[in-house]
């Protein structure tokens, strides 16, 4: 299955993650040790079945995580477990050689629920699974990507990975910089959970993508639509959890390694993960991980891209001591990556630049290279994090993070200094840090007549500052957050309510340097903002097989510095905030009311699917759009850009469906249609991604027990991108560049797993753009200057390890 | 729960854990100017007839750095059949004093060429100095006119600095744009 019925949540690996998964999780679940009320003796029982071959699997373990209590099945695959109380149970049912699988189940009255296991690819891996990881609000949409559907993204970018995702682009510079557009909101609407901890870079200007190593997720999350109670004001398009593997929490050592190569670029990439738990203290887990990754000139078709390469290297550590009333866990992580820039946007005069922007291809390519010249940026990105949470007796459970996060970016322009003093310090035009503190305290309150719920406090610290010497673009700017947030749920037989309110205090100072005439000066600047926002939202079980969900939020969100105060010239484009756009006052905070309503088909045997509409609606909607005639410097012309405010209407629907034609055949489609509206100016908004389409076919090929190939499937996938027609009028005058005519890309994947001795290979293969199509995004900044990559065949392996004395899971 | 006593101290732990996260006052911190970040604000190109008169200037001018107040151009009205000496002058007026760039592009001048090519009217221009290599430069130069554009037209002069270390061949081929100036001209 290449993607996932949103709400189900995953196989609970667990252990610390919980600290984690508290991060980024709602509190419906959770810790709800209320003391047996009188009508607990509800039963819930059916089978547990082997999902390939659907027989039956006696003596498999099934565990209610809230109660502990536990059963095994019978030999014809049968449970029971009675004495339930009403209310919101994680089952996880486990047996050996298969993965263990945890599914919600709301018990309202006895229920019968079945469970379908798949063999796991390392059998007898001896983990003791428990505990939950819980991502997302209920009520909104959600999709995830689990551990198998990232298996085939690996080698990736995180915005790339995240297109996976049904309504879901990617706002993309290149070939190696894809930043996530939900339903067509991106930057500074859409909030990154790495790890728990907001991800706080220099996000200014769509070059720069999420600073994540996709490596370190096992599981990808993504709420469309705003969360904004839950995750701060601004995260009013949507939310990004990256979250990682729980901490191991069965005793003995696994690794895992990765690697990943890529023909059109030469892309190679490699990631290891050892983990492991001691024996003697087993409250105590420690992992650690690194990925290197590089890439040389990317080929479209007919040609290469000058200066396209781009390389990574990352690496993570984490240690975690758990005991069932109390955990901690420190976290660190830094990545590095260093990416080239296509040299085709720096062009002379307005002529060159008007030729520029015609060309069929680039007037310089190049040939295969993995050097990486100017113009390039380096990125650093490091993370510290302390997680812990204690449960307060009967009454629920605190938890807090911690983090500090430093973000330093160099960009280097594409000409050296003239003095050649000065050009051998080889010194960055551009040269950021942003350092960011972040601190959360929750507390989850135990179940209380239906309620589940929790308080939390939220703070940010953050400043950014650009080395002496260096040009600016962003400002010096102090930020401080304090929010202070309540949400609560309300279960009653097939409904679940939600509601929750949220208040931010917002405190900006600024510092900028002014050459007003030529005469340097600073311009001080202070702008506090109390941002509120709500939400309230319902889940309707209208059968065992359909799910309805409402949502409906009403936030408020302060511009961000880059919004308001970016000035001048980085990777040869201009970009002029709002600000300081003659004639503008200080930017006006937007006002968003989102609403999204989502049907899913789940838990069929044949057809599943799900529906998503939604409309968004934003008072002052802050957007960038090109500035026509282009600035201009003493090298020549820019692409430039500036920002503006409108009121703006965002609708669309995301509609997705399986079926499963046969006994190995799935069928799969899926389409996002978004339509976004100014409606100050009563025309359509610029930069919308365009409608697109994706159908598969995937056949799985049979496991016979003594097969050296097992898990072999095949799949066909054809995508289809459609001409961007709703543009703002006088398109012409307002782009450099009409939008490109629509696409269509046909890719194919092939994978198995060998055992090699006790080994399981996971290999697989995948082609895109098998075609060699020739085509631009729209929502690509290189596509007025180039095409994208050309065809690509993708080599995976995956290798997990372990080391410790194989012991079934009991 | 025997251990309460260390999990009231841990509990006390995180709920001081926000406050740990202290915040260093970096407020104090001001933007500096940026010496070491070059720019060239002002392109002049001034000709003098070698027959005597006044000195005529083409100049690109923009002292606030990129975007901003766009940069002022001023360009040329030459007389027909006349021969200029020509000298190109380059500053940084974003420091204090004003940097002469010229000065630094002819101490490198084994590093830079100037080109200057016109369009749609009639005039050549010629570089009349060497670098050490006994190559061309470009910031001595000799324009010469001829016929008068006619009525009403008004053609371009492109100045181009190419910044070229180490690679410098007398062409225009290798190297970086480090200049490239377009001023309306025209002869009359």
């Amino acid at each position: 299955m290449f993607f996932r019925a949103p709400g189900r949540s995953r196989g609970g690996l667990a252990g610390l993650a919980l600290a984690v998964g508290l991060l980024c999780a709602l509190p419906r679940l959770l810790w709800a040790q209320a003391p047996a009320p009188a009508n607990c003796a509800l039963l819930l029982s059916g089978r547990v079945l082997d999902h390939e071959s659907r027989t039956a699997l006696a003596g498999a373990t099934v565990v209610v995580l809230e109660t502990r209590q536990a059963t095994q099945t019978e030999p014809d695959g049968h449970y029971h477990l009675d004495n339930l109380c009403p209310g919101t149970y994680h089952v996880q049912v486990s047996f050996v050689g298969f993965a263990p699988e945890t599914n919600e189940v709301r018990l309202t009255a006895a229920a019968y629920r079945d469970f379908r296991l798949h063999p796991d690819a390392v059998a007898l891996k001896g983990a003791v699974v428990s505990g939950q990881r819980v991502a997302a609000p209920a009520t909104q949409a959600t999709a995830t990507l689990s551990e198998k559907d990232l298996q085939q993204t690996r080698g990736k970018t995180l915005g790339e990975a995240l297109q996976k995702v049904n309504g879901v682009t990617a706002l993309q510079t290149g070939p190696g910089i894809f930043k996530p557009m939900i339903h067509g909101l991106h930057s500074n609407r859409v909030t990154i959970l790495n790890n728990g901890v907001r991800q706080e870079g220099q996000q200014w200007g769509p070059e720069h993508g999420p600073e994540i190593d996709p490596f370190l997720a096992s599981q990808l999350t993504v709420v469309k639509g705003a969360a904004s109670v839950r995750y701060g004001s601004d995260a009013v398009g949507g939310v990004v959890l990256v979250q990682p593997r729980p901490l191991r929490d069965s005793a003995g050592t696994g690794a895992e390694l990765n690697l990943v190569g890529m023909s059109n670029n030469g892309l190679g990439a490699a990631s290891g993960m050892v983990e492991g738990n001691l024996r003697r203290l087993p409250a105590l887990s420690w992992r650690a991980q690194g990925t290197v990754r590089k890439a040389g000139t990317m080929r479209a078709p007919g040609y290469y891209l000058n200066n396209s390469g781009f390389e990574e290297g990352n690496f993570s550590g984490a240690v975690g001591w758990r005991k069932s009333t109390y955990g901690a866990e420190v976290f660190y992580s830094q990545f590095n990556t260093r990416i080239g820039i296509l040299p085709a946007a720096h062009v002379g005069n307005q002529q060159d630049f008007l030729l520029a922007v015609s060309r069929d291809r680039p007037l310089e390519t190049t040939g295969f290279t993995y050097d990486i010249e100017r113009a390039y940026q380096q990125v650093r990105h490091e993370v510290l994090k302390f997680t812990g949470f204690v449960k307060t007796g009967n009454a629920g459970r605190l938890s807090t993070t911690v983090a500090q996060q430093v973000d330093a970016r160099d960009e280097y322009d594409k000409y050296r200094p003239r003095n050649d003093n000065r050009a051998a310090l080889d010194r960055p035009a551009l040269s950021y840090t942003n350092r960011t503190s972040t601190a959360e305290l929750l507390w989850e309150h135990r179940a209380w007549r239906g309620f589940t719920g929790s308080v939390g406090l939220a703070g940010t610290y953050q400043f950014n500052r650009y080395a002496d010497g260096s040009r600016q673009f962003i400002p010096f700017y102090t930020n401080y957050v304090g929010g202070l947030f309540w949400l609560e749920q309300w279960q009653q037989g097939r409904w679940l309510l939600e509601g929750g309110l949220r208040l931010d205090r917002r405190d900006l100072q600024v510092k900028r340097a002014t050459r007003e005439g030529g005469v340097f000066g600073v311009e001080e600047s202070r702008f506090q903002y109390t941002t509120p926002a709500a939400s309230l939202g319902a889940v309707y079980d209208a059968s065992t097989h359909l799910t309805l969900r409402l949502a409906s939020g009403l936030t408020r969100r302060a511009p961000a510095p880059n919004e308001r105060f970016s000035d001048g010239v980085h990777n040869a484009q201009y970009e002029l905030g709002y600000d300081l756009v003659p004639g503008n006052g200080p930017a006006r905070p937007e006002t968003a009311l989102n609403l999204g309503l989502t049907a899913t088909l789940h838990d069929n045997p044949r057809l599943n699917g799900e529906l998503t509409v939604y409309q968004t609606r934003i008072r002052d909607f802050l957007y960038q759009s090109p500035i026509l005639p282009p600035v201009v410097n003493i090298r020549g012309v820019l692409a430039s850009w500036q920002f503006q405010q409108t009121d703006a209407t965002l609708r669309g629907l995301d509609v997705s469906g399986s079926y499963q034609l046969a006994q190995r055949w799935l069928l799969a489609g899926k389409a996002a249609v978004v339509r976004g509206r100014d409606t100050r100016q009563d025309e359509w908004l610029i930069f919308m991604p365009a409608d697109r389409a994706e159908l598969s076919v995937r056949y799985e090929a049979a496991n016979r027990p003594d097969g050296h190939l097992q898990n072999s499937y095949v799949q066909v996938l054809g995508t289809g991108v459609a001409r961007q027609t709703r543009v703002p009028r006088n398109y012409a005058e307002r782009d450099y560049r009409l939008p490109p005519a629509g696409y269509g890309l046909l890719g194919l994947e092939a994978g198995t797993t060998v055992h090699w001795g006790r080994l399981p290979l996971e290999l697989s293969v995948a082609g895109a753009n098998l075609l060699n199509q020739r085509y631009r995004d729209y929502l690509n900044r290189y596509r007025y200057f180039a095409d994208e990559m050309g065809r690509n065949l993708t080599l995976r392996l995956r290798v997990p390890l372990e080391f410790s004395h194989a012991k079934s899971t009991p | 729960m025997k251990n309460l006593l260390f999990r009231s101290a841990f509990l006390a732990m995180l709920a001081a854990a926000p406050v740990f996260s202290s915040c260093s006052d970096d407020n104090d911190d001001t933007p500096t100017p940026d010496d070491d970040n070059e720019q060239i604000t002002t392109l002049r190109y001034e000709l003098t007839p070698t027959t005597g008169g006044a000195t005529l200037t083409a100049q690109y001018r923009d002292v606030d750095g990129d975007g901003g107040a766009a940069p002022l151009i001023s360009g040329l009205t030459l007389a027909p059949n006349t021969t200029y000496t020509g000298k190109l002058v380059l500053l940084d007026e974003t420091k204090n004093p004003a940097e002469d760039i010229s000065a630094e592009v002819k101490e490198e001048a084994d590093e830079h060429l100037f080109l200057f090519e016109a369009a749609g009217t009639n005039v050549t221009v010629t570089r009349t100095d060497k670098d050490k290599n006994n190559l061309e430069v470009g910031l001595d130069t000799r324009l010469q006119t001829a016929a008068a554009n006619a009525t009403g037209t008004t053609g371009t002069l492109k100045i181009t600095l190419r910044h070229q270390p180490g690679t410098k061949n007398g062409t225009a081929t290798p190297g970086d744009t480090d200049v490239e100036v377009t001023f309306p001209t025209v002869v009359r």
